[in-house]
Parts: structure tokens; C-alpha cells; sequence
């Protein structure tokens, strides 16, 4: 009875102990300040900065319910990053994951906390994100997530004050390829051939949205 | 000279193949109306393949404005043709029903007679093309609604629903100038060849050899800024995301000088030759 016990007390305190080290407390910390927020509004203009697209400013609306995926409504019509808008910090916790604690780093003469999170799930859509910490203020200041099929994403929120949860600015910063298409678009001749479309490299493009008129409603 | 455009004007109001022309110009509308819808959505999903990597969107691009610049690229090669034979027969038919005889004996001269053909031509090109940036709007807007226009010219073009009607609108003026152009040649076609046939198949080849012109780069020279061929699709000059007005004014002052050469000659052969 006496090894059981042993045994049943090892597995419980090593699982414990294996689970504090591989999740960053300060991660868990934000985390557990974003789901204090039982859902948000806000008003989204996005600026596209990518070579061969021109496109106006153009405006939205971003709702947010906890536990149900963000809503955007607009009466253009608009580009919606993929990565960048997760605040709730869904995306990363929906499979198991480990953190690696990479120590502190410098921005903006800000002290933050920088980690890795490595997914131990093999349906994780990335395979390694950087994340840098405002353990302070917890909240996320800086991203890197290198995603599986859709390149990297880097990620860099700005807060109009220190008390903020979420962003009133983000840049995001991806991967793209420039299409090159064979004829001027629909010109005189309409056939296009996607056999004869090239790529002609990666590109780098970036998205500024800018988030106003924030209505937080917290979990009470 | 009022009096001519009169005439001119009736005889091509009571001609059976105004309207014809004009049926099947409102048909071929219609089936590229209906046929861009289907290839709409095919040329959005290949614009934006690249972007759906990166992007949700929000919104419909497959709108009316989208449709009415499809039938815009569609229309220019169709309604050049229909309208250089409309306009062409306007003289053709007076050689062949030798009313042009009778005409030469009232005391009318002969320059006159040709200029106010060219006038009615004009006016004439200018009606149908207004009626079927009408009936393109209309139809457009009313099945489809209004939207975004996305246009690829080297760059994706985005451009918001007011913007894309204003720069829509213009390339209908710009295209309009085009027609213009080639109704007045066919007319100058068709003093020099007065029978019906004949001047249907060189204005045909006239127009599909300006097509053919019109895609063939021939470098960064005067030629290729100054060829009345190359003039032609000036109207694609709003779909760039700055509108170059600059190269706008210049392709259409000569679209004008051009206009008026094509006139003169015709005038001028038509002064010179003999009635019969």
C-alpha cells in the first residue's frame, strides 16, 4: 500500500512539476488576463503595405465573444490577416504546447521576457513561436509564429497606454508570393491559363490595423 | 448644312438595320452581362490565390462594378464592328440605290453632304454608346449591386464602389472617343470603295488589324505613343491606381487629331471623285 501511495505521490508530483516548468507562468499569467474579458468590440481600419497591391484604407467592425470565433463586418471589401487579431491567445493554447524560457530582451528601452513555444501536438498549425512578454503589464508586446503551410508572421502590438489589455495598434508582417500573371488582367483576350501563372518569389508585406472605440466587457 | 443633318438623321432613323444593329448590340450586352458573372468569380479566386494564404476576406468583389468593367473589355471590339457597319451603310446604300445622284443634283455641295454624314455618324456613335453605358449601369447595378472593383494592371488594383463608378464612367468617355474613331474611318472606308461588301470587309480587317496593333509592343518610341492603334486602349489608362491624366489627354487630343484626319480625307476623296 505503502509503494502505491509512493508511486500514485511521484507520477502526481512529477506531472505537476513537469507542468510548471513547461508552460512560462508569465504566459499563463496573460492568458489568464485575456479570458477575463468576456468580449469586446471595436472599430478596425486596415492599411495594406504590400508592392503590387493598391488598395485604399479601408474600415470595419471586429466583435469578439469568449469561446466563439472574432466577427468582422464591413460594408467594403476588406483583407483580414490571419494571424495578429487572436488578443485572446486561442490560437496558441488550442493544442499542448511547451514554453522554453530564452531570457530578457530590449525594445523600445522596455525590459521584456522573451520565450519559445514549441507545440507537442502534432495538429498545431505552427511549428515554433517567439513570443516577448510585458510581464509587467502582462500582455504580449512582440510575436514570431512560423506556421506550417502559411510562412511566418511576425507580429508587434502597440498599446495606447500601460494599463491596456489589448492593442490599439498591431503590425503585421508576412510572408507572401507575388503573383505574376500573363496577360494584363482580362485586357482584350479574357482566357487566363493557370498553367502559365509563375510565382516570382516570396515577398514581404505588411497590414497596420488600427483598433478605436474599444467597448470591454470583463467576466465579472 | 442643318438641313443635311436633318436628312441624315432621318434616313438613318428610318433604316431598318439602325435597329438591328442596335438589338443585337443590347443582346451581345446582355450575354456578356451574364457570361462575366459566371467568368467573374473564376478571375477573383485567380487574383486573389496568392492572398488567401494570408487573408480572410470580407465583402464581394463580384459586384456590378466588376461586371460593368468586364462587358467594357468584351464591348470594345464588338461595338466597333456593329457600328462601322451601321455607319459605313449610311453611304453605301446611297450608292447602291443611287440616291446619291438624285442628292447631286439638288444644289448641295458636295462637302457639306459628307461632313454632315460624318456629324450623324458621330452623333450617332455617341447615342449608342451612352445608351449602353445606361443599360450597363443599370442592369449591373440592379442584379449584381454596388462594390469594390478589383483590377489587375501590373499591380492588384482595389478601388472603392464611388471610385470605381467615377473611373468607369470615364473609361466610357475615353472607350466612346475610340468608337468615334472607328465609325469615322469606316465612313472614309466607304468613300473609297462606295459598294457595301467591300467596305464591310476592309473595315472588318480595319479593326481586327487595330486590334492586333493594339497588343504588339513595339518598344518605348514615338511610334508606339503616337499609332492610332495604340490609342485605343486609353481607357484602361483609369485603372491604373493613379489615373495618368497626363498620357489620358495626350492619347485622346489625338484620338481627336486622328478623328479629324480620317474626316478630312474622306471629305476631300469624296470632293474628288466622280458621282456614279
Amino acid at each position: 500500500m505503502k509503494n502505491i501511495l509512493f508511486i500514485f505521490l511521484f507520477v502526481f508530483l512529477w506531472e505537476a512539476g513537469l507542468t510548471a516548468q513547461s508552460i512560462d507562468p508569465a504566459l499563463l499569467s496573460i492568458k489568464q488576463r485575456m479570458d477575463s474579458i468576456a468580449s469586446f468590440s471595436t472599430n478596425l481600419k486596415l492599411e495594406v503595405d504590400i508592392s503590387f497591391i493598391n488598395m485604399p484604407v479601408k474600415t470595419a467592425r471586429m466583435s469578439y465573444k469568449k469561446g466563439e470565433a472574432i466577427k468582422f463586418s464591413s460594408n467594403d471589401f476588406v483583407l483580414i490577416p490571419k494571424r495578429g487579431l487572436d488578443f485572446s491567445l486561442n490560437g496558441i493554447f488550442e493544442y499542448s504546447f511547451i514554453t522554453v524560457d530564452r531570457g530578457m530582451e530590449k525594445r523600445n528601452g522596455q525590459l521584456l521576457k522573451v520565450i519559445n513555444i514549441i507545440p507537442t501536438d502534432k495538429r498545431a498549425d505552427f511549428s515554433i513561436a517567439t513570443l516577448l512578454l510585458d510581464t509587467k503589464n502582462r500582455r504580449v508586446m512582440e510575436s514570431e509564429i512560423n506556421t506550417k503551410k502559411d510562412g511566418t508572421y511576425i507580429l508587434l502590438m502597440h498599446y495606447a497606454d500601460q494599463y491596456n489589455a489589448l492593442p490599439d495598434r498591431v503590425e503585421v508582417n508576412f510572408e507572401i508570393e507575388k503573383l505574376k500573371i500573363p496577360i494584363n488582367f482580362m485586357g482584350k483576350d479574357t482566357d487566363i491559363d493557370r498553367k502559365k501563372l509563375r510565382t516570382a518569389g516570396t515577398k514581404t508585406g505588411k497590414i497596420f490595423l488600427t483598433m478605436s472605440n474599444y467597448q470591454l466587457v470583463f467576466i465579472k | 448644312m442643318k438641313s443635311l443633318i436633318r436628312a441624315e438623321i432621318l434616313k438613318l432613323l428610318k433604316q431598318g438595320k439602325t435597329y438591328y444593329a442596335l438589338g443585337s448590340l443590347f443582346l451581345i450586352e446582355a450575354v456578356i452581362l451574364f457570361s462575366a458573372y459566371y467568368q467573374g468569380s473564376n478571375i477573383i479566386d485567380l487574383l486573389l490565390e496568392n492572398l488567401k494564404k494570408s487573408f480572410y476576406f470580407e465583402g464581394t468583389l463580384l459586384n456590378g462594378n466588376l461586371l460593368v468593367y468586364l462587358i467594357l473589355n468584351t464591348l470594345w471590339f464588338h461595338l466597333p464592328l456593329i457600328l462601322m457597319i451601321v455607319v459605313s451603310g449610311t453611304l453605301t446604300a446611297e450608292y447602291k440605290d443611287r440616291t446619291i445622284q438624285t442628292i447631286m443634283l439638288q444644289p448641295v455641295r458636295k462637302w457639306k453632304f459628307m461632313l454632315s454624314k460624318y456629324i450623324v455618324a458621330i452623333l450617332f456613335t455617341i447615342l449608342v454608346v451612352l445608351l449602353l453605358a445606361v443599360t450597363a449601369f443599370g442592369c449591373s447595378y440592379a442584379i449584381f449591386g454596388k462594390g469594390d472593383l478589383i483590377v489587375y494592371l501590373n499591380t492588384l488594383n482595389f478601388f472603392t464602389a464611388k471610385e470605381a463608378a467615377y473611373r468607369l464612367q470615364w473609361a466610357f468617355v475615353a472607350g466612346g472617343l475610340s468608337m468615334i474613331f472607328f465609325s469615322v474611318a469606316s465612313l472614309t472606308i466607304a468613300v473609297i470603295f462606295k459598294e457595301a461588301t467591300k467596305t464591310w470587309i476592309v473595315a472588318a480587317f480595319f479593326l481586327i488589324f487595330s486590334n492586333i496593333l493594339l497588343k504588339v509592343d513595339f518598344g518605348n518610341n514615338w511610334f508606339n505613343q503616337l499609332f492610332f492603334a495604340k490609342l485605343n486602349d486609353t481607357w484602361q489608362y483609369f485603372f491604373y491606381y493613379e489615373i495618368v491624366w497626363g498620357m489620358i489627354y495626350q492619347n485622346m487630343a489625338l484620338l481627336f487629331i486622328y478623328i479629324a484626319l480620317f474626316m478630312g480625307i474622306g471629305i476631300y476623296l469624296f470632293h474628288k471623285k466622280d458621282i456614279g
